[in-house]
């Protein structure tokens, strides 16, 4: 009787709506569009920025290098603890064999690397690693029609590689012959590599640490196509499992990834700071990376206080809640059990003039004036506390190369009045007032429009008429390739450490990327030149300042300051070693050394939502 | 005798609707209130452009400008980072206090106050001009599709159908992004140039809808047919006969959407799609959303008080109106 009164065609209706309602509340949990938890070890990253691309041959920004890294192992990597910086081999089994001449190098690849399992492999199962699949990747920044903005890395110095892409501009798309013989790059068997350069190139030792010069499987890109940018099957410690465009990146665990350990020396400090408890343990340590993408700085800090990301930089406005005097995590953050590391940043940013634009090319004063309008110490306060250095010349200071005194004879020193006066210079050199002028920031965050409002300013007190432009940053990028740009907020940090890798973005021949304002000085080329083969001795360090000194000179770049990193985390992220050279630790192939407690993380969030309520 | 006499002339005068409508408005002192802060506001834009016009003119004379208007300087602490080697401020050092930095001062310094006022030059100027783009287009269209029928009005329904079925501000927001920083036709349309355009010319749908019903109703009236029947020709009778006679509604409908187009420059602004170098309230609020953080809130205050204050008198305002000039909500 009971079951048949529930089952009315009435009441049924209004028992199916109760069991939708229900089976809707169970199944909000279970939503797929975010990454989900579960057992395994994850370590809970943050990107500020989108990321453009996962194809190692088109990696060209921080970010992407940083999530690229994660994928695509390069032939050497930087010794994790170690400073200064040291080379060791990666899927390389030994350092390079030199020729006495430093024209040819012979690199045994090691034979136990194996490809991520993918589909684009026979059965599914990741193919041995060949010293062919590094040819194949340099091949194919070469290729035009790769479009890669990595080519200036090889232009002019690989024996063949100039004429293989010179091949590549006539060949019809999707034609090119790979196998084609370049007679600088060669394989005498499966497990060397031979490269004979044009002239010496010390710097190669640092590319061959760079994502551009992973190996990727030609299988892959033959199936993907165009789509090969979603699918980085590379040989790295962790594979891609999902790239929600705009929201999160997922990596897991590479199951195939060949017997690597944590290194067992580093720093005298190391052992004190605990870096050295994992010592000789096999890698990863870890079995998942969640990069959410947050390009606003507060739901990022929102999620580091939750718990819900392991590591963040400090925002300008959640400074004073986190750091007090003497550059110390304050008693609160402590009582969170936050840790905090700085790393002095081989970087530089500045205010970059579009040499392509008349009036800006031909207008030295007018440089000059900029240069001295801006207040480098209040722009570092202000929008940074304090967290950096002036810049008076592009080298920073976290590197050896770096002269005090570039300060002397610099246009970059705050000075209105000789800002005034060059820009009346300015004015009579144009014949007249000067137009309003263009200046563009990469980012939509406030903090962009921050530094937009402060240049603005700097430069409306000495009487310029400037309109700020705001863009994301691939549409920044985009228009920085294409020179749509006249003046704009940019910056560098070295790929490696040698200063080379600033003088490379001043180079003519290297425009537009790096060389986004088209600078062009023939004496500045030569000295380029003659130093980019030249190893690290006195003489170099002598020429890479005299090449400064010429940029400062022409100032295509008002340089503005170098940045201080601060990193703060949780202290269930072990481990942590930031490198100066890999901005903001997003992962640059690091993330296989940290060590995550999880269940310290647990308690923390339990904690949380007991306060909570 | 007299009597009469006054009482025949009052009839034969009678008084127009606009008269009307103005006596009836008068009576509700609330509404006349919010009129003088809608005047008061646009008085403010107006000033602003004065003084800047002044400012480009008188340079060489030495006028610097109204420092009411003076927005970029600096009236007050700016924002102490909680380094060594600065002395302890608090967070609050950029709070509110006498002079220009009354409603507080921003992370430069600058004063909160002044930027309001500028932002409400921006704000007006992207309605006024928002406004006379929707009404050129929507008003015309509007007259020939219900005039005309036929095809023409299948095309103008068609078309202000379609761009109806897109949600409005995700339609405004796509046309900001596609006409800003273009130069079209040797224009350059930058900052709050894009903004107007975009609103203006997404907005004009309503107007057309309503312009389109009304002369349906009306081309049919003995006063349509009379100027039919003595030869007027159809562009005489819609633009001399036909609008005329609906202007009060176009009025009633500009007032509403009046604040529709300034709630949309701020949400514009507000996603970094409006104006850059310029105060504007969403951009107030915009940079006071991550102040928030050190709890300095009176440039989202003042920003919201702001909006707050002429939407509240445009919608009451133009609910007066409405009701004074539309005969059939007249209840007097």
């Amino acid at each position: 009787m009971y079951s048949t009164t529930l089952l009315r065609p009435k009441r049924l209706w209004c028992w199916s709506w109760v069991l939708f309602f229900v089976a809707g509340a169970l199944l909000s949990g279970c939503g797929k569009d975010s990454p989900s938890g579960s057992e395994a070890v994850v370590l809970n990253q943050r990107l500020r920025a989108k990321i453009q691309t996962l194809d190692p041959a088109d990696v060209g920004d921080t970010n992407t290098d940083g999530v690229c890294k994660e994928f695509f192992d390069t032939l050497y990597q930087y010794h994790y603890l170690k400073r200064p910086y040291e080379i060791i081999p990666l899927a390389a089994a030994q350092m390079p064999e030199i020729s006495a001449d430093g024209l040819t190098w012979r690199i045994a690849v090691r034979k136990d690397v194996y490809f991520h399992d993918d589909p684009c492999f026979a059965g599914g199962k990741g193919r041995n690693l060949k010293a062919a699949d590094f040819l194949y990747a340099w091949k194919r920044v070469a290729d035009i029609r790769t479009r890669s903005k990595n080519w200036y890395i090889f232009d002019g110095k690989i024996v063949g590689l100039d004429d293989f892409r010179q091949y590549t501009k006539s060949c019809p798309p999707e034609q090119v012959d790979y196998a084609r013989r370049v007679d600088g790059l060669t394989a005498p068997d499966d497990h060397t590599i031979e490269i004979k350069l044009v002239r010496p190139w010390p710097q190669l030792i640092f590319w061959l640490a760079h994502v551009p010069t992973a190996p990727i499987a030609h299988e892959a890109v033959e199936r993907y196509g165009p789509d090969i940018i979603k699918h980085p099957v590379g040989t790295g410690a962790f594979m891609l499992k999902q790239w929600h465009r705009g929201v999160y990146v997922e990596a897991v665990r590479n199951p195939n990834y060949y017997p690597a350990f944590y290194p067992t020396d580093g720093m005298p400090e190391d052992a004190d700071a605990g870096l050295l408890a994992d010592a000789g343990k096999r890698l990863p340590l870890i079995d998942r990376i969640i990069w959410r993408i947050m390009e606003e700085d507060q739901p990022r800090w929102l999620l580091l206080m939750k718990g819900d990301i392991d590591l963040n930089s400090i925002p300008k406005d959640n400074f004073a809640q986190a750091v007090g005097f003497g550059k110390e995590l304050t008693p609160q953050m402590k009582r969170l059990g936050m840790r905090l590391t700085t790393v002095d940043e081989p970087c530089t940013f500045w205010v970059e003039m579009n040499m392509q634009d008349p009036l800006i090319c031909s207008n030295k004063p007018l440089r000059y004036a900029i240069a001295h309008a801006i207040d480098r110490m209040r722009f570092i306060d202000l929008l940074w506390n304090g967290r950096g250095y002036p810049a008076y010349g592009f080298i920073p200071p976290a590197m050896k190369e770096y002269d005090e005194s570039v300060k002397d004879g610099s246009h970059c020193v705050y000075d209105v009045n000789m800002a005034c006066q060059y820009l009346k210079e300015a004015e009579t050199l144009y014949g007249g007032k000067l137009p309003r002028f263009r200046l563009a920031m990469g980012g939509t965050d406030f903090i962009y429009k921050q530094m937009g409002q402060f240049l603005q300013r700097n430069l409306r007190d000495i009487g310029l008429d400037v309109q700020l432009e705001m863009f994301d940053w691939p549409t920044f990028l985009e228009k920085m390739t294409t020179g749509d740009l006249q003046l704009f907020f940019n910056g560098w940090m070295a790929d490696y450490p040698d200063v080379e890798s600033f003088l490379q973005i001043f180079y003519s021949k290297n425009a537009p990327w790096p060389n986004h304002g088209y600078y062009n000085n023939p004496q500045f080329d030569a000295i380029y030149e003659e130093v980019s083969i030249m190893p690290d001795c006195p003489e170099r360090v002598d020429l890479y300042r005299q090449a400064e000194k010429i940029v400062i000179e022409d100032m295509p770049c008002a340089f503005t300051y170098h940045r201080i990193g601060y990193i703060i985390y949780h202290d269930w992220l072990n481990n942590l070693k930031p490198d100066g050279y890999k901005s903001d630790t997003i992962g640059y192939g690091y993330s296989k050394y940290y060590r995550i407690d999880s269940q310290k993380r647990d308690a923390y969030r339990k904690q949380l939502k007991h306060q909570d309520e | 005798m007299r009597y009469k006499t006054e009482k025949v002339d009052t009839l034969i005068k009678g008084r127009s609707l606009w008269a009307d409508g103005w006596r009836r408005l008068r009576k509700r002192k609330f509404a006349m209130l919010c009129f003088v802060i809608v005047l008061a506001y646009f008085a403010l834009a107006a000033a602003v452009y004065l003084d800047e016009f002044l400012k480009s003119r008188f340079a060489a004379q030495g006028y610097t400008g109204l420092r009411m208007f003076n927005w970029s300087q600096t009236v007050g602490p700016s924002y102490q980072p909680p380094m060594e080697k600065y002395a302890w401020t608090p967070d609050n050092a950029q709070a509110p206090q006498a002079g220009w930095a009354l409603l507080g001062t921003d992370f430069l310094g600058q004063s909160t106050w002044r930027k309001m006022v500028y932002g409400a030059k921006t704000s007006m100027t992207v309605a006024i001009c928002a406004s006379i783009i929707s009404l050129m287009i929507g008003v015309p269209l509007g007259a020939l599709a219900g005039y005309f029928r036929g095809k023409v009005d299948d095309l103008v329904v068609w078309l202000y159908t379609t761009l109806d079925t897109i949600p409005y501000i995700l339609l405004v927001m796509a046309f900001a992004v596609v006409l800003r920083n273009k130069t079209i036709f040797g224009w350059e349309i930058r900052g709050i140039t894009a903004v107007y355009l975009a609103i203006g010319l997404t907005s004009w749908v309503s107007i057309c809808r309503l312009i389109r019903g009304e002369v349906l109703k009306r081309k049919e009236s003995e006063y349509v047919l009379a100027a039919r029947a003595i030869g007027c020709s159809n562009s005489r009778i819609i633009f001399r006969h036909l609008l005329p006679n609906m202007f009060h509604i176009v009025i009633i409908n500009l007032s509403l959407q009046f604040m529709a187009f300034i709630h949309a420059e701020v949400i514009l602004s507000f996603l970094g799609l409006g104006e850059s170098d310029r105060p504007s309230w969403g951009s107030m609020i915009d940079a006071a959303r991550t102040e928030l953080a050190r709890n300095v809130w009176w440039e989202m205050a003042a920003a919201t008080a702001a909006i707050f204050i002429i939407s509240l008198a445009l919608n009451i305002f133009g609910d007066a109106l409405r009701d004074c000039l539309d005969p059939k909500l007249r209840t007097d």
